[in-house]
């Protein structure tokens, strides 16, 4: 049974939706000194997020608590900025962890229903060794765990039978929480929050948080503007090579190469040099491909390269190096190690 | 396109019982095809129900009939973001093509359009000659091939689709592909809303790609004991112990040797092979516990173990959210074989060269360029080179669908 202080731990819950929905709020009933906690929670919420801190744990008033959880997610969609969102979202999924990890099994199974119409079934069986406690269907599990970047969340292994994917405590709580995070992400691709549709008393605490906003912002978009050569993942090194070598590259090795290029600030004409070597080169459908892939023509949309799994799949996948442990999208290694070799650099010339 | 497999392909619409077109929720899928004698596709197309799609087929004979494995609100807008998906089948792809079998050097050949080398056999990844990559095959299929994709099925079904993932055979659809090889429907509500993450998931684990067996029950205690999964237990587990049971049971030890790495563990091996097989079988299960047989060789014991369990199909049909497909029950226009759905019961004992020829009545003759040996029904002849032949009409439509032959007066 959920009760109202459950509701408060997982604002998120439909049951807590609904909880909301009977006060029957309006953005103008939430600006009135009546619910000026509950605004002033709201805010502290996005804050955290913003700060990169989890929202406090313990809940004081749990009335406040549940009602604030819609009005801070109002502010963070308000607020029109994808690094909020991603901030938010990953806060709200530790606290959501931190909590649901001590939880009581049956509570877990009840968050999961109601959160996200999770069948979580509650077990104690041992599988060479291993205790598990909870089991839940295969096509929930892939709902989130391929989010996950380390190998032992694969399906491939997992224990798996029946169509249900066995898990422990701690497992449920990390994939429940995710599960939370990317519902949050998903909605900001849905939601349509007009900042004139509140009231001055909330837009002035909307303006508090975009100057927090622009004091905590690191730009990180600055590693991209130079070509850092030394930065390229093994996968697009062993690529170039093969074209530097006029081999001829399999379609998906070539749509691979050509994003990454293009995507690190390599224009059209550098991209096509690399491409000059291969004995079937057509300068001109080269260009067109190109060209479509950088979004200049055709359906406008710049595509990205392929992330770590795909290119694994494909064969494309050399192994890699230590740095490709923490990365799963080639791009992000490259921005990690172009942002590491400028700082070295940077030090170098400092010292 | 030639006139006799224009009038066969034309006769085999116009007699098709329309129930032989039944497939789930018709209307939310796109219907797209290659017409006879044409080579660009025709897409977006929709229809309401079974007796509309006949008609069309009938008017515009194809080639090639595909169905959208995605269920879309508009299936024929023309613009992909614009159909509203609203979920796909799970399909699985088994392919003759793909899997090396020492038939090929009897049917398949290839070229490379670099150099023109050329050989016979499964194609190489790049030519040996001038390491290109652009290389044309022709390939041809045997019994032994369609054997083994049948067995690639049977796996699939009897090792994952029902014991691992629940799936009951009633959700399962297979379909003979109608060239080499064949295709599985999952069609349950539980996959249809599966992301392409979520469907390369399940095509990893059914080719055990990323499999570790460390994360399946293997590992070493404190005291340098190691611990291996049941034979009792389900998914990896129990398959790891199940194979690295029957492996051991069965390999020889030169085999065991190249395995391990080690000529002296090979031996040690060998000599305690009952006493392994007696300690793997019991319950709680005990693992080797032989000198020099530590965790690392027991992983490569059973990594070759469940080699033959790991399943060939062609991933990206699997993540593929918007796929086209064949469409059951149509004909294939290079065999001029139906694309035949085929019930579980009746797989074990289907012979795509007989079950999927549609047409049997008289004969014809035909000009054959050139063949590998080539049976259709109980009918076989070559190898053969610029011969004039009058043979039964299923193998005739079969020759010249698939290029090799052409009509001569």
């Amino acid at each position: 049974m959920l009760t109202i202080d459950d509701l408060a731990k997982y604002p998120f819950l439909r049951r807590a939706s609904s909880f909301v929905e009977s006060y029957g709020l309006t953005f103008q009933d939430l600006a009135s000194e009546e619910y000026s906690y509950v605004v002033q929670r709201a805010v502290e919420r996005v804050r955290c997020g913003i700060e990169g801190r989890w929202a406090e744990l313990n809940v004081v008033d749990p009335e406040t608590e549940i009602l604030a959880y819609p009005l801070a997610l109002a502010f963070v969609y308000g607020l029109k900025s994808a690094w909020v969102v991603r901030r938010f979202a990953n806060s709200e999924q530790k606290r959501c962890f931190e909590l649901l990890k001590n939880e009581e099994k049956e509570k877990i199974a009840e968050v999961g229903k109601d959160g996200f119409d999770w069948d979580l079934e509650g077990t104690e069986l041992t599988v060479s060794g291993v205790m598990f406690d909870f089991s839940l269907p295969v096509e929930k599990y892939l709902e989130v765990a391929p989010s996950f970047h380390s190998p032992d969340w694969k399906l491939v292994n997992r224990h798996v039978t029946g169509g249900r994917v066995y898990l422990k405590q701690v497992e449920v709580a990390r994939l429940l929480s995710e599960a939370l995070k990317l519902k949050i992400l998903k909605k900001a691709e849905e939601e349509d929050i007009k900042k004139f549709q509140m009231p001055e008393k909330l837009l002035l605490k909307l303006e508090g948080l975009e100057k927090l906003i622009k004091e905590t912002k690191i730009y990180d978009e600055d590693a991209m503007v130079e070509v850092v050569e030394e930065a390229k993942p093994p996968c697009i090194v062993a690529l170039l090579k093969d074209l530097a070598a006029g081999k001829s590259l399999s379609h998906m090795a070539r749509f691979t190469v050509t994003t990454f290029l293009i995507n690190t600030g390599e224009s059209v004409e550098d991209v096509l040099k690399h491409f000059s070597n291969v004995a079937d080169f057509d300068e001109g459908k080269a260009r067109y491909q190109v060209e479509h892939i950088a979004g200049l023509i055709g359906s406008k949309t710049k595509y990205m390269p392929p992330k770590c799994d795909v290119l694994r799949s494909f064969g494309l996948c050399v192994g890699g190096d230590a740095y490709c442990k923490k990365v799963r999208h080639p791009l992000q290694y490259y921005k990690m190690r172009a942002r590491e070799i400028k700082r070295k650099k940077g030090w170098e010339k400092g010292a | 396109m030639h006139r006799e497999v224009a009038r066969a392909f034309k006769e085999y619409y116009q007699t098709l019982d329309v129930g032989e077109l039944d497939v789930k929720g018709l209307q939310e899928r796109e219907i797209a095809l290659i017409p006879l004698g044409h080579e660009t596709m025709i897409r977006h197309i929709a229809f309401p129900d079974t007796v509309a799609l006949k008609e069309y087929l009938m008017e515009n004979v194809p080639a090639h009939l595909y169905y959208s494995s995605a269920y879309y609100r508009e299936p024929q807008a023309p613009d992909m973001n614009k159909k509203g998906w609203k979920g796909a089948d799970l399909i699985f792809d088994v392919d003759a093509d793909h899997i090396p079998t020492l038939c090929k050097v009897d049917h398949d050949t290839w070229t490379c359009l670099d150099c023109a080398a050329k050989g016979a056999g499964f194609p190489p990844e790049s030519c040996p000659k001038c390491g290109m990559k652009r290389i044309e095959t022709t390939t041809w299929v045997c019994d032994k091939c369609l054997e083994v994709a049948k067995e690639e099925v049977f796996k699939l079904i009897d090792e994952y689709l029902i014991p691992d993932f629940g799936v009951s055979l009633k959700e399962v659809e297979v379909c003979f592909s109608g060239h080499r090889g064949y295709h599985l429907h999952v069609q349950t509500e539980d996959v249809k809303t599966l992301t392409t993450d979520g469907r390369r998931e399940i095509a990893d684990y059914v080719r055990g790609v990323g499999l570790d067996p460390k994360h399946q029950g293997f590992r070493v205690m404190k005291d340098g004991s190691i611990i291996g999964p049941d034979l009792r237990d389900g998914g990896w587990r129990g398959r790891f112990a199940k194979s690295v049971y029957t492996y051991l049971s069965r390999c020889t030890l030169e085999d065991l040797k190249a395995v391990v790495g080690s000529d002296e563990v090979a031996n040690t091996i060998m000599r305690n092979r009952e006493r392994l097989l007696r300690g793997i079988m019991a319950n709680p299960p005990s693992w080797m516990g032989l000198r020099g047989v530590e965790l690392g060789r027991t992983i490569r014991i059973a990594k070759a173990a469940i080699r033959d369990l790991l399943c060939n199909i062609d991933e990206r049909v699997t993540i593929d959210i918007k796929r086209l497909i064949r469409y059951p029950n149509t004909l294939h226009g290079k065999s001029g074989l139906k694309a035949a759905k085929v019930s579980y019961s009746d797989l074990e004992s289907f012979d795509p060269l007989k079950d999927a020829v549609v047409f049997k009545s008289g004969s014809i003759k035909v000009y054959v360029k050139e063949a590998p040996r080539v049976r259709i029904g109980d009918y076989e002849v070559g190898p053969m080179r610029d011969v004039q032949l009058e043979v039964p009409e299923g193998l005739g439509i079969y020759l010249l669908c698939k290029g090799a032959a052409e009509l001569r007066e």
